[in-house]
C-alpha cells in the first residue's frame, strides 16, 4: 500500500475545487461563497472557532450537505448533485461512527463489501489496513474493546482501506487526551505521506494544524479569511483574526506616520507598513512573543517600555506580561535554556525595554 | 467510614424493601393460592395442582388463554415492525410533517383507554365489521404503534445520524446504511419496545373489552365474564399462567441478544442498565 498512489487519474486540475460554495441554513450562513482549491496529495487544514464553517465545508464535500449555491468539484468533476455514497471520498468522523456490531474486520470491510471487491482482494486490503494503524492483532475485537486510540485508528483505517481520491478528518484526535494526540499528530503526517492520498483536515486546534499541514485556511463565519503554508499564517498574518487565533498574539493599535507605526502609547516604532495602507491609517501592529527580547536589545530594533506587571513559569518558556501603559501589555516569552531561567532574571514591577526586528512586527487594519 | 457511609442512609433500605413487598406481595398470594389444596381464598390447605387441572378441563378458559397469546404475538410483530418505520421515518426526514407526525403520536399515549375503547367499538359498528378476535388485533395494533415508536425514537435520537453518515460516506445506499448499520444498533430498542406492547396486549382488557366477539374472548375479557359467577380458585392458577407467559417473553426478550452475541438486550434498555 506504501508506493501506490490510490487516486484515480482525474481529468481536473485539483483534488477539490471550491468555487463560491454557500451553504445557508434558513437565515444562518454557514458557508459564504467560499473558493479555494486543494492540490492532489496535499494535507490541508480548515481551522477555525467553532462555529466557523469548517465542518459544513467538509460535509459539502463529503455529500452530506448540498450547497445552496456555487459549485464542488472532485477530480474536476461537479459533484453538487451526487450522493455521498457516489463520491470517492471517505470520512473519519469526530465520534469514528463505528459499526459496534460489527468486529474491527467487518468495519474496515464494510466500504469494500459495498463496492463488491472480489473476496480474496477484501481479505487482503483488510489485513494491510489494519497492520498499517498496528491494529493487526485485534482483528477480531469488537470496536467496544478498544481504547479511545485504538477506535481513532480503526476509522482511519476504514476509511483508508477504500482508496479514496480524498480523505476528510473531522476533528478526529479530538477526543483524545493530550499525549496521544501528540502521538497521532504524528503518525497521520506518516500515514498520509505514505499512502499519497489528500487529506482535509478540520481542526479547532492551531497546534495540530501547523504541525501537520502543507497549506492552512484559516477561517471564521464561514469565510477564509488567510489561506497559506504554516509559516505564512503564523508569521504573516494578514488579519487581526489570525493573529489572534493562530498561537499568541500582541495586537497594539496605532496610526501609520512616516512609513512607520505610531502606537497608542505614544511611541513611534518602525514596522514594515504594506503598499496602500495611507498615513494616519488605523492600524495594529502584531508580534509574537517569542519575537520579543527583553534588555538584549540590538541595533535596528523596534522599542517600548514597560513594567513586569505578569510572570508566568511554563516549564521550558517564563512568559512575562509588561504593560506599556494602563489597559496596553505585551506578552514576552523566554526560553529557559540552560544558561538562564527567565523567571530567575525579572522581578514585578521591574522597569525593563523591549524589542523586535521590525520585519517581525505585522501591520494590520 | 466503615460500610455505611454518609450516603447510604438505613432507611433507604427499609423503604426499598417496603416497595417491593407492595408491589410483590398480592402476586406472591396468588401464585401461592393457586397450589392451594383446598376451596378457600384465605386459607392454605396443601399442596395440589387441582386449579391447574380444572383450568386445562376448561375448554372455554383455555381457548381464552391461546386468543390471548395470539393476539399479543399478532400485535407484537406489526406494531413492532410498523413503530419501527415510524420511528425511522419521523427522526430522518426533516420536513415538518414529520415533526407533526411525531407530536401526534403521544395522542394515542394520553387517551384514557375507555375512549379509544369505545371508539374502536363504534367505528368498527359504522364499518359494519363483526367484532372478533381480528378487531380486537387491530384495536390493539393501533393502540401499540405509539409505544414503539416513542421507545425505538429515544434510542435513535441518542444514536445521532453519524452511524448512517458513516455507512453512506463507505458506499452504502440509504436502504443499505439503514438495514446494515442503524437496525443493528436498534436492535435492542426494538426488542424493548416489543415487551412493552407483548405485555400490553396479553393482559389488556379495556380494549379488548370493546372490541372482541363471543367466543373465544380474550383471556381478561374471559375473566371477568367468569368473575360474574362467583370467585372459584382456578382464577389463581390462570394469573400464574398468565404472569409465566410475560416472565417468559421478557426473558426471551433478555436472551435473544445473548444467543446472537450481543452485548446489551432489550431488558437493559429499559431498566437503563447496561450488561457489560
Amino acid at each position: 500500500m506504501s508506493t501506490e498512489r490510490t487516486a484515480p487519474a482525474g481529468t481536473g486540475d485539483w483534488a477539490v475545487e471550491l468555487e463560491d460554495a454557500t451553504k445557508r441554513f434558513g437565515g444562518f450562513t454557514a458557508v459564504d461563497r467560499m473558493s479555494l482549491q486543494i492540490e492532489r496529495g496535499e494535507f490541508f487544514s480548515l481551522l477555525g472557532p467553532s462555529g466557523c464553517g469548517k465542518t459544513t465545508t467538509l460535509r459539502l464535500i463529503a455529500g452530506f450537505e448540498q450547497p445552496t449555491e456555487g459549485a464542488i468539484r472532485l477530480d474536476g468533476e461537479d459533484v453538487a448533485k451526487v450522493p455521498p455514497y457516489r463520491r470517492h471520498v471517505n470520512t473519519v468522523f469526530q465520534s469514528y461512527a463505528l459499526f459496534e456490531h460489527l468486529d474491527l474486520v467487518e468495519n474496515v470491510a464494510f466500504g469494500l463489501r459495498r463496492r463488491k471487491v472480489a473476496k480474496g482482494e477484501i481479505k487482503q486490503r483488510v489485513a494491510q489496513a489494519l497492520e498499517l494503524v498496528a491494529l493487526d492483532h485485534r482483528a477480531t475485537a469488537r470496536p467496544a474493546e478498544l481504547s479511545g486510540g485504538q477506535r481513532q485508528r480503526v476509522a482511519l483505517a476504514r476509511a483508508l482501506v477504500n482508496r479514496p481520491s480524498v480523505l476528510l478528518l473531522d476533528e478526529p484526535l479530538g477526543a483524545l487526551d493530550l499525549k496521544l494526540r501528540k502521538q497521532m499528530q504524528v503518525e497521520l503526517k506518516r500515514i498520509q505521506r505514505e499512502v499519497g492520498i489528500t487529506f482535509v483536515y478540520v481542526t479547532h486546534d492551531q497546534e495540530e494544524a501547523l504541525a501537520m499541514s502543507d497549506r492552512i485556511a484559516v477561517m471564521s463565519d464561514g469565510v477564509i479569511e488567510q489561506l497559506g503554508a504554516p509559516e505564512d499564517v503564523y508569521e504573516h498574518p494578514v488579519k487581526a483574526f489570525v493573529a489572534g487565533f493562530i498561537g499568541i498574539s500582541n495586537l497594539l493599535p496605532g496610526t501609520v506616520e512616516q512609513g512607520a507605526v505610531r502606537l497608542s502609547t505614544g511611541a513611534l516604532v518602525p514596522a514594515p507598513v504594506p503598499d496602500g495602507v495611507p498615513e494616519g491609517a488605523e492600524v495594529q501592529l502584531s508580534v509574537r512573543p517569542e519575537k520579543l527580547l527583553v534588555e538584549e536589545l540590538e541595533h535596528g530594533m523596534a522599542t517600548v517600555e514597560g513594567t513586569v506587571a505578569e510572570r508566568v513559569y511554563m516549564g521550558t518558556a517564563t512568559q512575562l506580561i509588561i504593560e506599556l501603559a494602563p489597559g496596553a501589555r505585551l506578552v514576552a516569552l523566554e526560553q529557559n535554556t540552560a544558561r538562564a531561567r527567565a523567571d530567575d532574571r525579572w522581578e514585578l514591577g521591574d522597569r525593563v525595554r523591549v524589542g523586535w526586528h521590525p520585519e517581525h512586527g505585522q501591520v494590520l487594519r | 467510614m466503615t460500610g455505611r457511609g454518609f450516603d447510604r442512609p438505613r432507611f433507604l433500605v427499609v423503604v426499598t424493601a417496603l416497595v417491593y413487598v407492595f408491589l410483590f406481595a398480592p402476586i406472591v398470594v396468588v401464585v401461592l393460592f393457586s397450589f392451594n389444596g383446598a376451596r378457600s381464598l384465605q386459607v392454605l390447605d396443601g399442596l395440589s395442582l387441582r386449579w391447574y387441572e380444572e383450568f386445562w378441563q376448561d375448554e372455554s378458559l383455555r381457548e381464552s388463554l391461546i386468543a390471548s397469546i395470539e393476539i399479543a404475538a399478532i400485535t407484537t410483530v406489526v406494531a413492532t415492525a410498523l413503530g419501527t418505520g415510524l420511528a425511522l421515518g419521523t427522526m430522518r426526514s426533516r420536513t415538518r410533517t414529520a415533526r407533526a407526525t411525531g407530536l401526534f403520536l403521544l395522542i394515542p399515549l394520553v387517551t384514557p383507554e375507555i375512549v379509544a375503547g369505545v371508539s374502536a367499538f363504534v367505528l368498527f359498528a359504522q364499518l359494519g365489521v363483526a367484532l372478533s378476535l381480528t378487531t380486537v388485533i387491530l384495536a390493539h395494533i393501533t393502540f401499540s404503534i405509539s409505544y414503539v415508536t416513542i421507545v425505538v425514537r429515544g434510542r435513535l435520537a441518542s444514536l445521532g445520524p453519524e452511524l448512517e453518515e458513516a455507512a453512506l460516506d463507505l458506499g452504502a445506499t440509504p436502504w443499505q446504511a439503514v438495514r446494515l448499520v442503524t437496525l443493528p444498533a436498534l436492535w435492542p430498542a426494538v426488542l424493548a419496545a416489543a415487551m412493552i406492547v407483548f405485555a400490553l396486549s396479553f393482559d389488556d382488557f379495556v380494549l379488548s373489552f370493546f372490541t372482541t366477539g363471543e367466543t373465544p374472548q380474550p383471556l381478561p375479557v374471559r375473566i371477568y365474564s367468569a368473575l360474574r359467577f362467583g370467585i372459584s380458585p382456578t382464577i389463581n392458577a390462570v394469573g400464574t399462567l398468565m404472569l409465566l407467559v410475560s416472565l417468559g417473553f421478557i426473558a426471551l426478550a433478555a436472551l435473544l441478544p445473548r444467543l446472537l452475541g450481543r452485548r446489551e438486550s432489550g431488558v437493559a434498555v429499559l431498566t437503563g442498565s447496561r450488561t457489560a
